[in-house]
């Protein structure tokens, strides 16, 4: 007869070798994790109302701790148009936001509005509402509509570009390049009107021990020039809008992104880029842009009036110049996306205070000043205002007429939830550091990206 | 505690025959006993199975699903698997971290090896304490700090560089985390400077309870400094060794935080590793079936690693 330990031991181990299994059989089989879905939302009877003034409410708004301030400030501007709605503003940092959101999304405590990076799969388990109703009630669908292209989905959430409207935002984030007014003078040149311009400044700057362009591998912004280049190469939007939006068979393994890619890694090949292009962060290099190094820097923006502030009146921003003049430009934007909860406990207030962000003039000028965002709404809508020659300036002149001719264009960066962070970024510091040829960078992006959308 | 409850009943067997009223009342104690060691363990065991079994079990179980971690997951049978060992990106990664076990593990006990002896030849005197001090520093720095730090220290700019130039070794600057043949290496000192102070005080411990009788003796024996340490400090500081090689040698396996500060897995996917891999997997591209995947091949890997040590350990 067995001890009472033994026997104990014995029953353990019994208990672990017959019952183990049998739980992890009956957990992998029996309940698959995850729901089937949320809440369909904005499918209620009241679903794009405007009537939002009848009774006393507060909503909340989750931001980006960047932007509370400037959100802050469009709730003092909404609340004293709309006395009875009370907009709460929080905030965290962006990139923990982002990692958070579909988890705050799905839980129980739920904001009226919260900002998005991407929509990401927030459309396709059904976390958000469709804006078509409100669109529909508020005009937006008579303003300028390539604004909306890039917060458009399918209801699967599998295919971007049209469908449903999912988002909005108070302005547009736009990419560029900044230019240092005085070393621009030391070469004796104007700013660039087409590539070949361009090329020859950053060769001329060289030359001159001026360093050519300000660019970094972690800040994507050596990935913003490869779509640029791309679409000058192919003097079109529609390979990469494709690409972006996910449409079936799209493809970015194409002469053009090839072409691109040869032109980056021949600049940082000649020495156009630092030494440290695949380690610098985005603030270093721009703090490095402001403190007089680089003739160019490639970015977006969101940099322009801190680097207004940092010299006011050196520095200007331009689109990435066209292949040749009056060629197809690359006008890479995408919303400070706002989007409406389907928990959202008060969806038509929410949308009211949206509407109110796009169009109200003060709360635009607010989006330029405090967020550099470049508004868009109606195409007769107040105008907003920056100092001649100032870098703000130029994003507003550029995205004017980008918007104006329906020409805004997604990021490449955007196009599946982490294409960015496990291909864009390395493919583009291995391309720069001679590790890839153009042709493997242009193919391993596009394997990845298939092999993302795949995951779906 | 266990040798105790295993003992007594033996003693308590022969000492009373079978079916008396003293037997009796004796295994009615002696279940006691046992019963009330799942009492008195019930509490950690509860805990340990809520926050670690449990999630164990759960991630074994998306492991086996395609699952963003919000909606409707689908069987994914072992294909998560198959994808850890045929996607360059997720293999990389576990090789990248096999490198680290030199910075992390292999440098730091034997530095901190060298120094706890070292240490112990200054005993008693200020300068000892100081060292200790300064060589466990790193160890109360949070990792996310050092990893700042470090990232400003190896800039084009930065200490490293002014340090090389300074020596008359400007040849050799480099932008030590841009580049593809020093980012890793680099990665890997910052390890290096936080777990060597760790090892250090550890061994440090470990020598001062050797009785210093055996260094008499040996001394005596004629035998020389190389001959003590590998005579008698060695063999003591086993079970020392032990410990320290396991905690260093999952600290490189399961890495991210330095990583994460410092280069974010580039330039490339030149200094990627399994922690930051699942972190981007779970997070940033919401396929929380792969990254569950990963994370279970990653914890066979440290106990495959990590047991013939354990066991070595144990023999005496």
């Amino acid at each position: 007869m067995l001890s009472t330990p033994r026997r104990l031991r014995r029953s353990i181990t019994l208990a672990l070798g017959a019952g183990l299994p049998i739980a992890l059989a009956t957990v992998l089989t029996a309940c698959a994790p995850g729901s089937s879905g949320g809440s369909s939302g904005g499918s209620s009877s009241s679903a794009g109302t405007t009537n939002v003034n009848s009774k006393a409410v507060t909503i909340t708004v989750e931001e980006a701790s960047i932007d509370v301030p400037l959100f802050q400030k469009f709730a003092s501007l909404f609340h004293a148009k709309y006395p009875k709605i009370t907009v709460k503003v929080i905030g965290q940092d962006f990139n923990t936001l982002q990692l958070n959101v579909p988890r705050i999304l799905a839980g129980s405590n739920v904001p009226d509005i919260i900002r998005l990076g991407a929509l990401g799969n927030t459309v396709a388990d059904k976390l958000v509402i469709s804006l078509n109703p409100y669109a529909a009630s508020y005009g937006w669908n008579s303003w300028p509509q390539s604004q909306f292209e890039s917060t458009r989905s399918n209801a699967a959430g599998t295919e971007r570009g049209s469908g449903a409207l999912y988002g909005v935002g108070p302005g547009f984030g736009l990419t560029g390049l900044y230019y240092n007014k005085s070393l621009l003078a030391k070469i004796g040149e104007k700013p660039p009107a087409t590539l070949s311009q361009l090329s020859a400044d950053l060769a001329k700057a060289k030359s001159k021990g001026i360093l050519p362009m300000v660019i970094s591998g972690p800040a994507q912004t050596l990935a913003f020039a490869v779509q640029n280049l791309q679409v000058d190469y192919a003097n079109s939007v529609t390979p990469v809008q494709n690409w972006n939006y996910d449409k079936p068979g799209a493809s970015i393994d194409i002469p053009s992104f090839v072409q691109a890619a040869k032109t980056l890694q021949t600049w940082a090949k000649d020495g156009y880029f630092e030494s440290d292009v695949n380690s610098i962060q985005e603030s270093n290099a721009v703090a490095e842009f402001d403190s007089g190094t680089g003739l160019f820097y490639v970015s977006g923006n969101w940099d322009a009036p801190a680097i207004d502030k940092a010299g006011p009146g050196k520095f200007a921003f331009i689109g990435f110049p066209p292949a040749k003049a009056g060629g197809v430009t690359d006008a890479m934007s995408a919303s400070d996306l706002q989007v409406i909860p389907a928990k959202a406990a008060n969806p038509a207030q929410a949308a009211a205070f949206l509407n109110f962000i796009q169009t109200d003039p003060a709360a635009r000028q607010a989006s330029l000043d405090m967020g550099g965002y470049a508004p868009g709404g109606p195409s007769n809508a107040a105008a907003v205002t920056a100092p001649a020659g100032s870098a703000v300036a130029g994003t507003v002149a550029f995205f004017n007429q980008a918007l104006a001719s329906n020409e805004l264009t997604e990021f490449m960066v955007n196009a599946t939830n982490s294409i960015s962070a496990t291909a864009l970024v390395p493919e583009t510091e291995e391309l720069v550091s001679g590790k890839v040829t153009p042709d493997q960078f242009a193919s391993t992006i596009q394997s990845d990206y298939k092999s993302e959308l795949a995951t779906r | 505690m266990t040798s105790s409850v295993t003992r007594e009943p033996s003693i308590v067997a022969s000492a009373a025959a079978p079916g008396t009223p003293a037997r009796r009342r004796r295994t009615r104690r002696r279940r006691l006993t046992g019963w009330s060691v799942l009492l008195w363990v019930a509490p950690a065991l509860a805990v340990y199975g809520a926050f670690v079994l449990y999630p164990l079990v759960e991630t074994f179980e998306y492991s086996f699903y395609n699952w963003d971690g919000i909606g409707a997951s689908s069987w994914a049978g072992f294909s998560n698997y198959a994808r850890v060992f045929t996607q360059p990106a997720l293999y990389t990664s576990i090789v990248n971290s096999f490198v680290l076990i030199i910075f992390f593990s292999l440098i730091p006990v034997c530095l901190g090896l060298l120094s706890a002896v070292l240490i112990r030849e200054i005993r008693g005197q200020r300068a000892g304490g100081l060292v200790r001090t300064l060589l466990f520093l790193p160890q109360v720095i949070p990792l996310a700090g050092a990893g700042i730090a470090w990232t400003w220290m190896y800039s084009p700019n930065g200490v490293v560089n002014q340090l090389l130039g300074a020596v008359g070794l400007g040849a050799e600057q480099h932008a030590w985390l841009a580049d593809f043949s020093t980012a890793l290496p680099a990665v890997g000192i910052i390890g290096t400077w936080v777990t060597t102070g760790f090892c250090t005080v550890l061994l440090l411990v470990g020598i001062a309870k050797i009785d210093p009788s055996l260094y008499e003796a040996a001394r005596i024996d004629g035998a020389g400094r190389w001959r003590e340490f590998v005579a008698i400090t060695l063999p003591d500081l086993r079970r020392e060794l032990v410990v320290c090689v396991t905690v260093t040698v999952i600290a490189a396996l399961a890495s991210f935080d330095v990583v994460y500060i410092a280069t974010q897995g580039g330039p490339g996917y030149q200094t990627m590793v399994p922690g930051l891999e699942i972190y981007q997997l779970t997070f940033l591209q919401q396929t929380v079936g792969q990254a569950s995947a990963l994370a279970v091949v990653l914890v066979i890997l440290v106990l495959v690693l990590i047991l013939p040590i354990q066991r070595l350990g144990r023999q005496r």
